[in-house]
C-alpha cells in the first residue's frame, strides 16, 4: 500500500506545475507522429522532462518496507506528457523500482509492441476501443485486485466505470478520460462553432484551406459521420460510403490531415481543427482566442486505462505501481500535470478549483450525454481502415 | 561490382589455410547480414502470405491475396515514384554544377566548402525537416511574399514542399559522389582533349561528363532509393495530403494493423528496388572501361 499524507502536495505545488505548463507550452499527447522513425522520441522526452526532484511523497507504504519483492524495473507504455516525472520518481523512491517510461503517439503503436510479444512492457495505457481485442487475444491479463489494496470502487465515477468494453473493470482501471472536439481561433472564425455539421460545412466553404482533421480514422471518420447524422461507430456500407464521399470531396480543401494539430493552430496556418481535450486546452491557454468545444451533435468520448500486459515480466512491480498511481492524491497530481480529467471522484475533489471548474477539462455532464465511445469493431474494422487509406490517397 | 574484384578472381589464394582466414574475416559481416537483413526479410515474406487476424495482426496461411491487393495502393506508389524521380532530377541539376565548381575551382577552399555541405547533415533529419515547417508556414516565406505584394500563397502541405524537403535533405548524397568522381578526374585527359581541338563544351560533353557518369549514377541511386521509402517528409511537409508508399506502409502496420498486406507491399517494394539496383549495376558495368573504377557503391 502506498499512502501519502493527504494534506500535503496540493495547491501551491499544483499551481507551480500549472505555471510551468503555461511557460513551456508543452506538447500534448498524440502530437506524436506515429512513426518508427521517431524511435528517439523517448530519449528526447526524457531529456526535456523536468527533473523529478522535490517530491512531497513520503515512503510510508508497505511496498517499500517488507512487502513482496518487487524487483528493480518496471516498463510503462504510455502517452507523451501523461505522467508527472515527480510522481514517477516518488514511486521509485518508495519502492526502489526504476520506471522506464516509454511514450507512444497512439494506441496502435502500443499494440504493435505488445502484439509482437516479448516487449518487456508491464503496464500499458490503451484507449477504450482497443481493450476488447486485447482481451480476446490475451494481450492483457485480468487485474488481480488483491494486489491493488488502495483501490476503492466507491470513489470512482460510474460514468466511466463498468463500460461495455470491459464489464466490471476486470482488465482496466481508467487513467484519464477526455473528449474529441473542435478547437478553433475565434479571431479568424466569426461564427460560434457548436457542431460537427457546422465544422465540416465551414471547412469546405468559408474556411477552405484553413481546417485540419486528424490522421486517425476513428476520430476523423467518426466526427464526419456525426456531421451527417450517423453514429460515430458508423458501419453500414451505404452510410460509410456517404462519409467517404464527403471526406474525399473535402480533402483538397483541408489545410492538412495530421494528428499534430497544435503547431498549425498556434501559427494560424489553420483556424479550426478536430482536436483532443489537451490540444484545445493548451492552445486556449496560450492564445486568448483559442476555443475548444464539445460538439452538440455528438462525437467521441474516450478513456485511457491502465492494463497489465499478459507477458509482463515484472508483475508485482506493475501492481505496486497501479496501487500507487491510482491513489486519489497521486491521481490528482497526475491530473494537474497532464490536464486530462480523472475518473476518480476523490481525486477530482482534490484538484485546484480552476482545473475542477474548467469547462474544457471537465465539461458539464449534459455536454457528454450525446458522446459515444468508439467501439472495438470500429477500431478493428478492415473496411474503415481501407476507407481511410482511400481518403488519404485521393487527390 | 568493380573491375578490381574481377581481377582478384584470377589471383585466388592457393593455400587452403588462407581460405580459412578469409572465412574468419567474413564471418562478422556474413552473420550480420544473415541475422539482421536476410532473416527479417524472410519473416516479411512469410507474413506476406498470411491473413489479417480479426483484431489485427497476423494469422498464418498461404495465399497470394495480399499481393493482388497491391493494386489498391497504386496512388501512393505513383506519388512516390513521380516525386522520387522529380527529387532525384532536381538534386542532380543542383548538385552537378555545385560539385563541378568545387572540384575544378575550389582550390584551397575545397575542404571547407565540402564541409559546409556535409555539416548540416549532422543535425537530426527530423529537426531540419521540422524547421522547414516553420519556414514554409504562413509566418515564414509566405508572409514575406505577401508583404512584397503577392497574394496569399500556401507553400506548406503541398507537393512542392515535399519536393523541396527531398531536395534539401538528399542534396549532399548527390553532391558527394559526383564531387569525388570529378575530383579524381585525370587532368591530362582534359588537356589531351583541348590539344585535339575540342572546345570547352565538347570537352565537357565527351570527356568530363562521361568520366563523372559513375558518380552521377551512384548519386541518383543514393537519392532515389531512400526517397522511395520516405515517410517523414510527406508527413511533415505534405501535411498528410501527399500520400507516399512509406505512409501507406505505416498506416497498414499501425492504423489498419494489417500486417500481411503491409508485408506484401513491403516485399514488392524490396523486389522493385532490387530491379533498380540490378539496372544500376548493369549500367555501371557498361560505363566502366577497363582499368577504371566503375562505382562507388
Amino acid at each position: 500500500m502506498a499512502r501519502i499524507e493527504p494534506e500535503r502536495g496540493t495547491t501551491a505545488e499544483d499551481q507551480r506545475a500549472l505555471e510551468r505548463l503555461l511557460r513551456e507550452g508543452r506538447i500534448s499527447r498524440r502530437q506524436f507522429l506515429g512513426a518508427a522513425a521517431l524511435g528517439t522520441t523517448a530519449a528526447i522526452l526524457a531529456a526535456c522532462a523536468p527533473s523529478g526532484g522535490g517530491s512531497t511523497v513520503g515512503p510510508t507504504g508497505s511496498a517499500g518496507s517488507g512487502g513482496p519483492k518487487l524487483g528493480d524495473t518496471l516498463n510503462l507504455a504510455t502517452w507523451p506528457g501523461y505522467h508527472d516525472p515527480a510522481d514517477i520518481q516518488a514511486f521509485t523512491d518508495l519502492t526502489k523500482v526504476a520506471v522506464n517510461v516509454q511514450v507512444y503517439g497512439s494506441t496502435e503503436e502500443m499494440e504493435a509492441k505488445i502484439r509482437a510479444g516479448n516487449s518487456g512492457i508491464d503496464v500499458v495505457v490503451p484507449s477504450n476501443y482497443a481493450v476488447e481485442g486485447w482481451v480476446s487475444d490475451k494481450l492483457i491479463e485480468p487485474l488481480d485486485y488483491a494486489k491493488i489494496p488502495g483501490f476503492v470502487r466507491a470513489d470512482w465515477n460510474s460514468r466511466f466505470m463498468d463500460q461495455s468494453f470491459d464489464p466490471g473493470n476486470k482488465y482496466t482501471i481508467p487513467k484519464n478520460w477526455g473528449t474529441t472536439g473542435i478547437a478553433y481561433r475565434s479571431s479568424k472564425i466569426s461564427e460560434d462553432i457548436t457542431s460537427w455539421k457546422q465544422f465540416f460545412e465551414l471547412a469546405g466553404t468559408t474556411y477552405a484551406g484553413k481546417a485540419v482533421i486528424v490522421d486517425h480514422q476513428i476520430s476523423s471518420i467518426g466526427s464526419a459521420a456525426v456531421a451527417l447524422g450517423y453514429s460515430l461507430n458508423v458501419s453500414a456500407p451505404d452510410e460509410l460510403a456517404a462519409v467517404e464521399k464527403m471526406l474525399i470531396a473535402l480533402k483538397p480543401k483541408l489545410y492538412a490531415i495530421t494528428s499534430d494539430v497544435q503547431p498549425p493552430l498556434r501559427n494560424l496556418d489553420s483556424w479550426m481543427s478536430i482536436a483532443w481535450t489537451g490540444d484545445g486546452l493548451q492552445v486556449g491557454r496560450d492564445n486568448p482566442d483559442g476555443k475548444y468545444v464539445v460538439a452538440a451533435d455528438g462525437g467521441e468520448l474516450w478513456i485511457d486505462s491502465y492494463t497489465v500486459a499478459a507477458d509482463s515480466p515484472h508483475r508485482d512491480a506493475a501492481y505496486a505501481f497501479l496501487d500507487f498511481i491510482l491513489s486519489p492524491e497521486i491521481a490528482a497530481k497526475e491530473t494537474v500535470f497532464c490536464l486530462y480529467p480523472h475518473a476518480n471522484d476523490k481525486a477530482t475533489a482534490l484538484l485546484p478549483e480552476d482545473i475542477r471548474n474548467n469547462q474544457i477539462i471537465y465539461p458539464t455532464p449534459d455536454r457528454l450525454t450525446k458522446l459515444e465511445y468508439a467501439s472495438s469493431a470500429t477500431y478493428n474494422s478492415a473496411a474503415r481502415a481501407e476507407m481511410w487509406a482511400r481518403i488519404k490517397a485521393s487527390a | 561490382m568493380s573491375v578490381g574484384s574481377r581481377r582478384s578472381s584470377s589471383r585466388r589464394p592457393r593455400v587452403g589455410g588462407r581460405q580459412g582466414v578469409l572465412g574468419l574475416l567474413l564471418l562478422p559481416a556474413a552473420s550480420w547480414y544473415l541475422l539482421f537483413l536476410l532473416a527479417p526479410l524472410l519473416v516479411l515474406a512469410i507474413v506476406s502470405f498470411g491473413q489479417r487476424a480479426p483484431n489485427g495482426g497476423y494469422e498464418p496461411g498461404f495465399s497470394l491475396d495480399q499481393y493482388v491487393n497491391i493494386g489498391t495502393r497504386l496512388t501512393p506508389i505513383v506519388n512516390t515514384v513521380l516525386l522520387g524521380l522529380a527529387g532525384t532530377i532536381v538534386c542532380l541539376l543542383v548538385a552537378y554544377p555545385l560539385a563541378y565548381a568545387l572540384a575544378s575551382r575550389g582550390g584551397s577552399w575545397k575542404t571547407v566548402l565540402m564541409a559546409l555541405i556535409v555539416v548540416p547533415m549532422w543535425t537530426s533529419f527530423l529537426i531540419r525537416t521540422y524547421a522547414w515547417m516553420f519556414i514554409l508556414g504562413s509566418n515564414g516565406i509566405p508572409s514575406i511574399l505577401e508583404g512584397l505584394g503577392f497574394g496569399p500563397i500556401q507553400l506548406l502541405n503541398t507537393p512542392f514542399a515535399v519536393l523541396l524537403g527531398i531536395v534539401y535533405n538528399y542534396l549532399p548524397l548527390m553532391a558527394l559522389p559526383i564531387y569525388i568522381s570529378l575530383e579524381r578526374l585525370d587532368h591530362s585527359m582534359l588537356e589531351a582533349s583541348r590539344d585535339l581541338g575540342a572546345g570547352s563544351v565538347a570537352t565537357f560533353r565527351q570527356v568530363t561528363f562521361p568520366l563523372s557518369a559513375p558518380g552521377v549514377i551512384s548519386g541518383c541511386l543514393l537519392v532515389f532509393i531512400p526517397v522511395m521509402g520516405e515517410y517523414l517528409i510527406p508527413t511533415l511537409l505534405g501535411g498528410g495530403k501527399t500520400y507516399f508508399l512509406g505512409n501507406a506502409l505505416a498506416d497498414l502496420f499501425l492504423q489498419s494493423r494489417n500486417w500481411p498486406f503491409g508485408s506484401a507491399l513491403a516485399t514488392a517494394f524490396v523486389i522493385a528496388m532490387l530491379v533498380v539496383v540490378g539496372f544500376y549495376t548493369w549500367v555501371t558495368r557498361r560505363l566502366s572501361s577497363p582499368g577504371r573504377e566503375g562505382s562507388l557503391l
